[in-house]
């Protein structure tokens, strides 16, 4: 039976389990990293831009572990609904952000039919959850009314962060966890694994 | 520990969820700075009767919070455009519009942490998931797969110990330097989502074992229904958002009725 499972695309428990418990992880690391992102805050030069990208993270790191559809989403939003449980700051903002940037990391890999999971499509999937944020910060932070320089560098340190802690740092997190051997068990069957039974 | 016999933590937790999250609606298109003032002020109060929080952590959190939700802003009041100059000094040029429109962004940020707060300290985990499955129809897999993670926490972090432990026993924390600091970071990381992951299968597994969610029709132990909080809940934030709007109306603080003109 579970063998019939592990070949559908279909979400099991052990995948739901195993996706809130990763997001519960991240939810708590966010919790946790919300007081340094504040104090990085008041100098008005968007350092905290460059740390904004952690809160990408959970998105790309369980589609790139389990690699079924709807693990993404289901992982950022799970992680902003425990951030938001664990008092996080911001508190109902978390929620809406996380949602709708688990929605368009899922888009990037629905584009890519759920299979290629590169270091590229990991990336592209950060960089889509910033694009859902800065749509957000727009009418919730006002964006188009700062000075040109300003929201460049703002931009700017976005995408780095973005980039580096939700494209690269989970790819790297996910191929440290293949060489543990827990990954086996949980993605679907591919076409390379039937070739190694010929 | 916090008294949970106070009103806010008998309300209905869905009712308390999606009008708790949908204030976040009614405030993102506020463009009036009297609103916002009023707002975060009776929202300040209505948090002061019903936080779960004792009263010493409270005041350092609203403290704290504030003078974050301002700085937050600082982009805004130090960078923004704006016409009616106050201070200009070669990058920084604070104008009355924007420094209107920073401190409306931190009362929000303000605001929605105190939202968020009250939210928190008044709700159980178990009680607002179970009345997640039964009012808001929540597949039951994945609101048990939030109370079983839940569940896992401590463990989490008896297992954080464990490894501080076992580095220490090996002189790993004597050791200096940037490779090290990132090998005891991945050692940390990968050991213990490694051992999340394996836990939360073995969990899933169990609980198929037992036929879980296998079946259409189920139980629950923990009935949630409705009752008269519920009402008194609705009345509570109503009178806070509209006493908001109707003293911003009649007892205008400041010239900004709209941060987006000007």
């Amino acid at each position: 039976m579970s063998k019939e499972k592990n070949t559908s695309l279909k979400l099991n428990l052990s995948d739901i389990l195993v996706t809130i418990v990763i997001a519960l992880v991240f939810g708590l690391v966010f919790r946790l990293l919300g007081p340094v992102y504040d104090l990085v805050k008041p100098f008005g030069l968007h350092l905290d831009a460059l740390l904004y990208g952690i809160w990408f993270i959970a998105a790309p790191f369980a589609a790139l572990l389990i690699r079924k559809p709807g693990v993404a989403f289901l992982a950022e939003t799970a992680a902003a609904l425990a951030e938001m449980l664990f008092a996080g700051s911001g508190g109902v903002i978390n929620l809406y952000y996380g949602l709708l940037q688990g929605a368009f990391s899922e888009a990037v890999f629905a584009a890519w039919r759920y299979k290629k999971f590169s270091i590229g499509v990991a990336s592209l999937s950060a960089f889509a959850a910033l694009i859902a944020s800065i749509i957000l910060d727009a009418g919730y932070a006002y964006l188009p009314l700062l000075a040109g320089w300003n929201l460049v560098l703002y931009l700017v340190f976005r995408v780095i962060g973005s980039v580096l802690f939700s494209g690269l740092f989970p790819y790297v997190l996910v191929k440290g966890l293949e060489k543990t051997g827990v990954t086996q068990s949980l993605r679907p069957v591919t076409k390379e694994d039937y070739d190694v039974l010929k | 520990m916090t008294n949970t016999n106070t009103l806010f933590f008998k309300i209905n937790p869905s009712l308390k969820f999606i009008l708790i999250s949908s204030l976040f609606l009614v405030y993102l298109f506020v463009q009036n700075l009297n609103t916002m003032i009023w707002a975060s002020m009776f929202f300040l109060i209505l948090y002061y009767f019903v936080s779960g929080l004792s009263g010493k952590w409270s005041f350092w959190f609203v403290l704290i919070t504030l003078i974050v939700s301002i700085f937050s802003a600082s982009a805004m009041i130090l960078f923004g455009k704006g016409s009616h100059i106050i201070y200009h000094q070669s990058l920084i040029l604070i104008t009355q519009e924007s420094l209107a429109r920073g401190i409306l962004l931190g009362l929000r940020t303000f605001t929605f942490s105190l939202i968020g707060m009250i939210f928190a300290t008044t709700t159980l985990p178990v009680p607002f998931f179970y009345s997640l499955m039964q009012q808001l129809r929540v597949p039951v897999r994945y609101a048990y797969g939030c109370l079983a993670a839940f569940r896992m926490i401590p463990i989490m972090a008896e297992e954080f110990m464990h490894i501080c432990q076992a580095m220490r026993v090996r002189g790993m924390t004597r050791q200096k330097g940037i490779r090290v600091f990132w090998e005891r970071m991945t050692r940390y990381t990968i050991t213990m989502l490694a051992q999340s992951i394996r836990r939360a299968q073995r969990t899933a597994i169990a609980m198929e074992a037992k036929r879980f969610s296998m079946t259409e029709k189920r139980t629950y132990f923990y009935e949630i229904g409705w009752s008269r909080n519920d009402i008194f809940f609705v009345v509570i934030l109503l009178l806070t958002v509209t006493s908001g709007f109707l003293f911003s109306a009649y007892f205008p603080l400041t010239p900004f009725t709209n941060v987006l003109d000007h």
